[in-house]
């Protein structure tokens, strides 16, 4: 594929289970693109340096930082947001584990840090407190309410174990 | 932040990617993790990014007294794959970044790159990786050493690419990476890549390479000099800290002052061979 400056590439990705052949600027970073031109605002651009994980969205089934890769780059790729975790209005364990343990103030970091923790969960059924810290660690909340949402990502493990 | 208006060339091999890049205002794309917060930020404004990312042929592990790395071997299949003999690099694949980056990132990314405080030059410079750059007029291989010029600056010319990295297997080494960060995910104040051999006490062979305290990954080389040949005890361990804290010029920056990196380089350098020594 070859684009010159200033045209668009032609691209195919699936969202949430749906395909998209759109045209796209190559500059244009896939965050940019899930927001403005799918309209699905759940991922946040937080700090847009590739630091805080709010922009989190799921690229093949690992959890990347979409306000540090361009949509080209996403080409024949499979993506689910936050607004693919769930399905018929009904919250998935993790959503819902979030929910029950108060794991959010603000909830700007929350849609980052509920599709890290799917990443995390389809890695390992069981994981230590000291090992989900680790795995976070590239989510920040500003309003550092880290205890509960630690106590919701043990307690989604749990349920996704029962 | 939108990087500024720019070409986009995905190529379906090696080949392909070396044509485009001969002649061309031209920038290569593995991961970017690197290359595209600096494209947000301007700092670089190429015509065209070459996106190697994806090239099945630059991303393998092979084993053996020389094991050869893909230059886009992410860091997620280094951490999660240990190279025997070269349990090291398993060790800083785990520490780079957070899961996310670690899912993007490249190793060769990292290396090209070359921030005087990632991880991955003073591990390969510890390891004394050959580096092999390929461009259309052929292939040549750079030791590590000689790879890393300055901050953010390589020996590798426009029309070449870093191919893959070749290291020697160091069986019997004790080997680790350690690093010092203010914050979880930070870049490194000090790191430290460390293979040493004993035998009955006595250093047969030391590597030492410092992160974050020189324009490119500084080996403590006086340091090594000091313990080689010599029973590893506590006035040697003191002696090589000592050396290696006094011959670096660490910068002063928002992460630490320069007299406090050297420092937590003495101290990091005598921790850890002190652990070597009770563990021996």
């Amino acid at each position: 594929m070859l684009v010159e400056p200033g045209q668009k590439a032609k691209i195919k990705v699936k969202v949430n289970g749906v395909l998209h052949e759109v045209e796209v600027e190559p500059r244009k970073l896939l965050v940019d693109f899930l927001r403005e031109d799918l309209n699905l605002t759940g991922s946040k651009v937080g700090c847009d340096t590739s630091t805080c994980g709010a922009c989190t969205v799921l690229v093949d089934g690992k959890s990347v930082k979409s306000c540090t890769m361009l949509a080209v780059q996403a080409d024949g790729k499979e993506i689910v947001t936050i607004e693919g975790l769930s399905s018929d209005s009904k919250l998935s364990p993790i959503q819902q584990a979030f929910k029950d343990n108060f794991a959010l103030q603000c909830g700007f970091c929350t849609a980052g840090m509920i599709v890290q923790t799917h990443y995390i969960l389809s890695e390992r059924k069981e994981i230590t407190e000291e090992e989900a810290r680790d795995l976070i660690h590239g989510n920040i909340c500003r309003c550092t309410g880290y205890q509960n949402i630690i106590n919701a990502i043990m307690d989604a493990s749990r349920r996704m174990r029962q | 932040m939108y990087p500024a208006q720019i070409g986009y060339y995905k190529p379906d091999s090696l080949g392909d990617a070396l044509d485009f890049l001969e002649g061309k205002d031209a920038k290569v794309l593995a991961g970017g993790m690197s290359i595209i917060p600096m494209l947000k930020l301007r700092i670089l404004r190429p015509k065209y990014l070459v996106d190697i990312g994806d090239l099945k042929e630059l991303s393998f592990i092979k084993e053996g007294e020389v094991t050869a790395i893909g230059a886009t071997t992410r860091h997620r299949d280094l951490a999660s794959h240990k190279i025997p003999g070269l349990e090291l690099i398993q060790e800083t694949a785990s520490k780079v970044g957070d899961v996310q980056v670690r899912n993007m990132g490249t190793v060769g990314g990292s290396l090209c790159n070359a921030d005087p405080s990632a991880d991955y030059p003073a591990v390969f410079t510890a390891l004394e990786a050959r580096m092999v750059l390929r461009s259309r007029s052929g292939v040549r291989e750079v030791d590590a050493n000689e790879f890393f010029k300055g901050p953010f600056s390589t020996s590798l010319k426009q029309d070449e690419v870093l191919e893959q990295i070749k290291v020697r297997s160091l069986k019997g080494y004790y080997q680790t990476y350690k690093k010092i960060v203010r914050r979880a995910g930070d870049y490194a104040l000090v790191g430290l890549a460390l293979a040493i051999k004993l035998d009955s006490g006595i250093v047969k062979d030391v590597r030492i390479s410092f992160t974050g305290v020189d324009e490119k990954p500084y080996r403590a080389r006086e340091a090594e000099k000091a313990l080689m040949d010599s029973k590893l005890d506590e006035s040697k361990i003191s002696e090589a800290s000592n050396l290696a804290s006094r011959g670096a010029n660490p910068p002063s920056d928002s992460r630490g002052s320069s007299s406090y990196r050297r420092e937590v380089m003495r101290r990091l350098l005598k921790n850890t061979l002190e652990g070597i020594l009770n563990a021996s």
